[in-house]
C-alpha cells in the first residue's frame, strides 16, 4: 500500500466517523431547537385558547388550520400539569398521517374540567432541517473532494524528490565511478535525506576501494616473498644430495607455493576486473580464440583422454581482449579440470553465446553458490576463484552467465546479448 | 644464379658445421655465456638466489640492492643483461632505465616486478627494456629469458643457438641434427631451447610446465604430461643421432646436461 492511499484511508475512516457524529449533533441540537420553537407555537395556541374561553366561555371551534388541530376531552379532575411530546396524526387537509408535536394539558372551562390537545405538524420544521442540512452538507462534500484532489496532487508532486532519491538508490553501483545524484527540493526533510544517503555513498565506495586497494597491496606484498620461496625452492632443486624424502618435500613445497601465487593472481584479477583497468575494446574474433586456446590446451585434453566437440560460428564482439581472454581460458580449465578421465567437452559457439557443457565426477551444482568467491568443492584443486572470476568478467560485460545441469552435462552459458 | 644460391647453401652448412666443430673443441660455448649481469634487487634473499643461479655456468653477477648503488653501477660499466626490480627503496626502477637511454647504453633490460600491471609493462617496453617477467618466477624460466636477451643483443640477425650437435635456427624456428632438419611441434620447439638455456640444471616439471603453459599449467594435478613431451622430442633427437641429454631426477623433473 502506498504511502498516500494508506495516509488517506486512514484520515477517511476517521473524517467518517467524525463528520458522522457531528452530524448527529448538529441534527439533534436543530431539531431542538426546532422542537423548541414548536412548544412555543403551542403555548402561544393554548393561550390564545384560555383567552378565548375566558372571554367567550367556550372553546373554540376545533376546526383543523395552519396544520393545527386543536381537540378537547372531558375528563373528572384539573391536574395541573402539561406535557409535550412527538406523536403521529392523521392530516385531514393533506389526509396523510404526519409527524407532529403535541401539547397535552388541562384546563377548566365553566368549572368543568378539559383536557385539551394541541397538535402541531413537523412537516415543516422537517423541510427546515433538510434544507439546512443540505445547505450545510453539500458545500461540505464539495470541500471535501476538492481538498481530497488537492491533497492527491500536492502530495504527488510533494514525494517527486523522494521518489527520484528511490529510483537513485536503485541504480547506485558499488563499482561504478559516477558519484550519487544530487536531488535539488525545498523540501527540508527530502534535502537531509538526500545528503545523508550522498555521504553514506561516498562513505561505501570509498570503504570499498580502500578494501580493494588493501587486497591489491596485501597480494602484490606477497609476491616477493613468493618470488623468495620460489628461488630457493628452485636453487635447493640443484642440489646433487637430494633423496627420495627431500624430492618429495619439494614437490609438495612446490605445489603450495604454486597455489598460494595462483590464488594471488586470481585476487589481483578480481580486482583489476573491479577497477575497470581491462576496458580497451576492439573487435574480437571469438571463434579464434576459442580455436587458439584448444590448440593451447590441446595436451591438457588428451592427457586426461578427453573427448570434445566443437561446434563454431564465426563470432566478432567488440570487447576487451584480454577479459574474453581469461573468459574463454577459465572455461576451458573449468571443463578441464572438473571432469573425470575419458569425460566428454561441448563447445559451442553462436551468435547468441558460448555454452560449454562437460561431464564431472559430481551432481548438480548448487547454482546459486558455484559463482561466489572462495566457493569449491572440496576435492577441488583449484582456488576457488575461477568461476568468481568469469562472473565478474559478464556483470562487466553485460553478459547472461547461467549454470543448467542437464543429462549428466555441466553446462555454462553465456548470453552475449 | 642458381648454382650460386646452391653454393650459398653449401657454405653456410660449412661454416655452421665448422663453428659447432670449433665450439666443441674450444668451448666456446662457455665463453659465449660466460655474461656479466646486473641485478637491482631489494630483496637481499633473491638476489643471492638469481646470483647463484646464474653464475653457476660461469658468468659473473652484480648485486646492488638500492637505486643509488644501481645508478653508479650503470654509469660506469657495461653489462650484458640488467635484471631491474621496478620497487627500489630510494627510488622508482623506470628511472633507471630513462638513464640508461640517455647514457645511450645497449645493455639488454629484463624488469622483475611484483605488480603485472599493463601499463607498467608497456612503459617498461617502451624506454627500452628487452622483457618483462612477474614475481614469483622459477630461476629457470629467468634464466631462459636472460639468456635469449644476450643472445639477442650479442649476435644481432643470426639466431643460432648451438648445442653440442644441436643447431637451432630462431629465426626459422628449425632445428638441425647433424644437419638433418627436425620437425618439432611448437611446444616442444620452446621447450628444448628452455632445456638448452638451463643446460646442467634440475628443472622441475612445474616449471617445464609454466613455461609452456603460462600460470594455466597448474590444472592438471601432475605434471605428467610433461612426460609426454619430452619422450616425443627425445625421440626425435634420439632417432635423427643425437646424444640423449635428457636425464629424468626422480619425481621432480628432468636435467639437459652434456655430462
Amino acid at each position: 500500500m502506498k504511502l498516500f492511499s494508506s495516509y488517506n484511508s486512514i484520515l477517511l475512516v476517521i473524517s467518517f466517523i467524525g463528520l458522522t457524529f457531528i452530524g448527529l449533533l448538529f441534527y439533534k441540537t436543530l431539531s431542538y431547537y426546532l422542537d423548541r420553537q414548536i412548544d412555543n407555537g403551542l403555548i402561544e395556541e393554548l393561550m390564545e385558547v384560555q383567552d378565548f374561553t375566558h372571554t367567550k366561555n367556550i372553546f373554540p371551534a376545533p376546526e383543523v388550520y395552519k396544520d393545527l388541530v386543536i381537540q378537547y376531552k372531558k375528563i373528572t379532575k384539573v391536574q395541573n400539569n402539561s406535557t409535550f411530546a412527538d406523536t403521529v396524526y392523521y392530516n385531514p387537509k393533506k389526509r396523510k398521517m404526519e409527524a407532529a408535536r403535541y401539547l397535552k394539558t388541562d384546563i377548566s372551562l365553566g368549572h368543568k374540567p378539559y383536557q385539551v390537545l394541541i397538535i402541531c405538524s413537523k412537516v415543516h420544521r422537517d423541510e427546515e432541517i433538510r434544507i439546512i442540512g443540505l445547505i450545510i452538507g453539500l458545500p461540505f462534500l464539495l470541500f471535501l473532494t476538492i481538498l481530497y484532489w488537492v491533497n492527491s496532487v500536492l502530495i504527488n508532486r510533494m514525494w517527486t524528490p523522494f521518489r527520484k532519491l528511490l529510483l537513485n538508490i536503485k541504480s547506485f553501483n558499488l563499482n561504478h565511478d559516477q558519484s550519487f545524484e544530487h536531488i535539488k527540493t525545498n523540501i527540508e526533510e527530502f534535502r537531509e535525506l538526500s545528503k545523508a544517503i550522498e555521504d553514506l555513498s561516498l562513505k561505501v565506495k570509498s570503504d570499498y576501494r580502500e578494501i580493494k586497494l588493501f587486497t591489491e597491496n596485501a597480494a602484490h606484498e606477497m609476491m616477493t616473498p613468493l618470488a623468495v620461496i620460489n628461488s630457493k625452492l628452485d636453487t635447493m632443486l640443484q642440489s646433487n644430495r637430494l633423496g627420495l624424502e627431500e624430492s618429495e618435500t619439494l614437490i609438495d613445497l612446490y605445489r603450495a607455493t604454486s597455489k598460494l601465487t595462483k590464488l594471488n593472481q586470481s585476487l589481483l584479477l578480481l580486482v583489476k576486473i573491479d577497477n575497470n583497468l581491462m576496458m580497451d575494446t576492439e573487435k574480437v574474433s571469438v571463434m579464434d580464440i576459442v580455436k587458439e586456446k584448444q590448440t593451447f590446451f590441446n595436451e591438457l585434453i588428451h592427457n586426461r583422454n578427453l573427448k570434445i566437440e566443437v561446434y563454431l560460428d564465426p563470432v566478432y564482439l567488440t570487447v576487451s581482449k584480454q577479459l574474453l581472454d581469461i573468459l574463454i581460458n577459465n572455461l576451458f580449465s573449468n571443463a578441464i579440470r572438473h571432469n573425470y578421465d575419458g569425460g566428454l567437452i561441448n563447445i559451442k559457439l553462436t551468435q547468441s553465446g558460448l555454452t560449454f557443457s562437460n561431464t564431472g565426477p559430481d551432481g548438480m551444482l548448487k547454482e546459486d553458490r558455484i559463482f561466489e568467491r572462495f566457493y569449491k568443492d572440496p576435492a577441488s584443486e583449484g582456488t576457488g576463484l575461477g568461476l568468481a572470476i568469469l562472473k565478474q568478467i559478464c556483470n562487466r560485460q553485460n553478459y547472461q552467465l547461467s549454470y543448467r545441469y542437464i543429462n549428466q552435462l555441466h553446462i555454462f552459458n553465456i548470453n552475449f546479448n | 644464379m642458381i648454382s650460386g644460391l646452391i653454393l650459398y647453401k653449401y657454405l653456410k652448412v660449412i661454416i655452421v658445421q665448422l663453428l659447432t666443430y670449433l665450439q666443441n673443441v674450444y668451448n666456446i660455448q662457455k665463453y659465449i655465456s660466460a655474461m656479466k649481469v646486473l641485478i637491482i634487487e631489494d630483496e637481499v634473499s633473491l638476489q643471492k638466489s638469481i646470483q647463484q643461479y646464474l653464475t653457476a655456468e660461469g658468468g659473473t653477477c652484480d648485486c646492488s640492492g638500492t637505486f643509488e648503488s644501481a645508478f653508479q653501477k650503470i654509469s660506469i660499466y657495461d653489462y650484458d643483461c640488467i635484471l631491474l626490480d621496478l620497487t627500489l627503496p630510494d627510488g622508482e626502477g623506470l628511472e633507471l632505465l630513462r638513464y640508461l637511454k640517455e647514457l645511450n647504453k645497449t645493455d639488454g633490460v629484463l624488469i622483475i616486478s611484483a605488480r603485472d600491471a599493463i601499463d607498467q609493462r608497456i612503459e617498461g617496453l617502451k624506454l627500452g627494456a628487452d622483457d618483462y617477467l612477474v614475481k614469483p618466477f622459477h630461476l629457470s624460466e629467468l634464466n631462459a629469458r636472460v639468456t635469449s636477451i644476450v643472445r639477442r643483443r650479442n649476435f644481432a640477425g643470426s639466431n643460432l643457438v648451438v648445442f653440442k650437435e644441436i643447431q637451432i635456427d630462431l629465426n626459422a624456428r628449425q632445428v638441425r641434427v647433424n644437419d638433418r632438419v627436425l620437425y618439432l611441434t611448437r611446444k616442444e620447439f620452446d621447450l628444448l631451447l628452455y632445456f638448452i638455456a638451463n643446460h646442467g640444471k634440475v628443472i622441475s616439471k612445474a616449471a617445464a610446465a609454466i613455461h609452456i603453459w603460462g600460470d594455466d599449467a597448474d590444472m592438471a594435478d601432475s605434471f605428467d604430461f610433461i612426460y609426454t613431451h619430452i619422450k616425443n622430442m627425445r625421440k626425435k633427437l634420439t632417432d635423427a643421432g643425437c646424444h640423449d641429454y635428457f636425464h629424468t631426477v626422480y619425481g621432480i623433473g628432468y636435467k639437459f646436461t652434456d655430462s
